[in-house]
């Protein structure tokens, strides 16, 4: 698989198939509050998508070199340790323990993202004024949009040296924007069926929030025509040699572990019951 | 034991460290990206309300505060903050406030159900937003549609359909706006109200005045009369408009033979009921029962199948 095929099937995984609003149900808040106009949606969108991407380079940044669980230096081997167990060896603990501080990643992904919220506010103030008027009124709304918050926390899980489904800090930044991207595209849809809706008679206890949320199951319930567009495409990107080997083989054996490229393409076990 | 007390220590560290990393890049940040402001930029963003309404017409208070440092923009357009915010922000720009007057909605649209020509029974979405992306609800493509939008839109009870024809009452409006928000056709309209009684031209149809008498009973056909008696009016695309920041409520003898001249009598007097209407009203007896209004008691959800 080349790099660019993997670029897509990144991208189609996130944005489509695991969408961060119709697959895992976060970032609803924005997506209800915001969702009202589509030049509005899509500012919100834009600013979450730039947002992602800085705050999961910081967090994979910090897990990568402190946080993630390591095996202390001398019995690393070779393997990348991170900073936390080279002091914990340097002050007389154990080097045969696995040093592990990702207790703290709650409080470290949000100080983090916090921190990628001011300094973008300021340097787009500073740099991009119209920019700022555009986006400026959805920074501080982002600094709790769980969206990344999720995103970082996805992050951290794929972060630990050695394990087959490590993320490399490409596919993070990748995955993370694509991850925006998916939610730009859920709420800028939201925000033109919206502005439809403005000529519907909406029954007077489901107006507002009530509608979007009956539209939102029902996009999501579309979203899930998409389960499974990744698996063909990686059929179809595949060299021809590969193919006929495979047809070789015995119909039996699983097909080859290196079909999914994100962490969450599989299709969904438990398929949503109506009560 | 030992080995927990590391570990805190270790946690304690990385926070410090990354405390220490960040609060120092976020200092370096706020000098280098500082953006100058003008002081008096600030200090009328905290004389105004900070309720981010966008009543002014503004995304937030301070791009408000912005408009008006840089740009003079008014000083009154604070509907929250009212008259002693705009004296405040006056005092700080150091500007005398000129004298305000409260907003009221005037509906430019004077035809009743009967006045009304070539409408055709509409059973679509009883909305006016919805009525008016098509055409041939009624032969005016410019006056009142009589679906309530506006009356859906008010908050404070003050505007209704009466015949069919949005109607004011100014003795309950606050003058919020949300009427003119409402209205599809753009026939409510905020004007200066410098009395309690407000002269004005109850029509907006552009359209020649052949067009017009087509469509309605009681339209402006733009001829031109009232323009040719008094300076206060202007005919423009076949319509009459008031100059408000002319208009002068004492000076009546200026605009009364345009009141007298006006054929479709389409120049009338809106606001609260005068005395002699009072007067006027004051013999009739009251109806004896009051019927309940099934519209307060029931829920005004309409299903269509």
């Amino acid at each position: 698989m080349t790099y660019v095929t993997s670029i897509i099937l990144i991208a189609i995984s996130t944005a489509l198939i695991n969408n961060m609003v119709f697959h895992f149900f976060v970032g609803n808040c924005p997506f209800i509050g915001v969702s009202r106009r589509v030049s509005t949606a899509f500012g919100m969108g834009a600013a979450v998508t730039f947002v992602t991407t800085l705050a999961a380079l910081l967090s994979w940044t910090v897990t990568y070199f402190i946080l993630r669980p390591s095996p202390c230096p001398s019995a690393a081997g070779g393997q990348p340790f991170t900073l936390a167990a080279w002091v914990w060896e340097k002050f007389g603990g154990n080097p045969k323990a696995t040093v592990d501080l990702s207790i703290l990643g709650y409080t470290v992904y949000i100080f983090l993202i916090a921190f990628a919220v001011q300094l973008v506010e300021m340097y787009v103030r500073k740099f991009f004024p119209p920019l700022y008027k555009a986006f400026g009124v959805f920074l501080p709304l982002i600094t709790t949009n769980c969206v990344i918050l999720f995103v970082c926390l996805e992050v951290s899980k794929h972060c630990i040296a050695g394990s087959p489904d490590f993320w490399n800090l490409d596919r993070t930044l990748i995955y993370s924007f694509f991850a925006g991207v998916g939610f730009m595209l859920a709420i800028v849809l939201m925000g033109g069926i919206r502005e439809e809706l403005d000529f519907a008679n909406i029954p007077r206890p489901l107006r507002g929030p009530g509608i979007t949320l009956i539209i939102t199951g029902i996009l999501a319930l579309a979203f899930m025509g998409f389960t499974g567009v990744d698996k063909n495409l990686n059929e179809l990107t595949r060299p021809k040699q590969a193919q006929a080997a495979k047809m070789v083989q015995t119909p039996s054996s699983p097909p080859a572990a290196s079909t999914q490229p994100a962490g969450h393409n599989t299709v969904p076990q438990e398929t949503p019951r109506l009560p | 034991m030992t080995a927990v007390i590391v570990l805190l220590a270790l946690a304690a560290a990385t926070m410090l460290l990354l405390g220490i990393l960040a609060g120092y890049l976020l200092g370096w940040a706020s000098k280098t990206f500082h953006v100058e402001v003008d002081p008096r930029q600030e200090q009328v963003l905290v004389a105004l309300p900070g309720a981010n309404c966008g009543g002014c017409g503004y995304v937030g208070c301070a791009e408000y505060a912005e408009a008006v440092v840089q740009k003079g923009e008014q000083l009154d357009k604070c509907t929250v903050g009212g008259a002693s915010c705009a004296k405040a922000l006056a005092a700080i720009l150091g500007v005398e406030l000129k004298q305000s007057w409260p907003r009221r909605p005037i509906v430019h649209c004077g035809a009743k159900f009967a006045d009304r020509l070539k409408r055709n029974e509409y059973l679509g979405e009883q909305t006016c937003s919805a009525a008016n992306i098509i055409s041939g609800v009624q032969g005016c493509a410019y006056g009142c549609l009589g679906l309530e939008d506006c009356e859906r839109a008010c908050r404070f009870d003050a505007i209704h359909m009466i015949d069919g024809l949005a109607t004011v009452d100014y003795e309950k409006c606050v003058g919020c706006g949300a009427c003119e928000k409402a209205c599809p056709r753009h026939i409510i309209s905020m004007v200066p109200f410098k009395a309690e009684r407000m002269l004005a031209v109850t029509c907006s149809n552009k359209d020649p005045g052949r067009d017009v008498k087509a469509v309605c009973r009681v339209g402006c056909t733009g001829c031109g009369l009232c323009q040719k008696v008094s300076s206060l009016f202007k005919v423009e695309d076949n319509l009459s408009r008031i100059d408000y920041d002319a208009y002068d409520p004492g000076k009546t003898d200026e605009f009364q033979a345009a009141i007298e001249k006006c054929p479709m009598k389409r120049i009338v007097f809106v606001g609260k009921p005068s005395e002699k209407d009072l007067a006027a009203v004051a013999e009739e007896k009251l109806p004896g029962v009051i019927q309940p209004d099934f519209r307060t008691t029931a829920d005004e959800a309409e299903w269509r199948g």
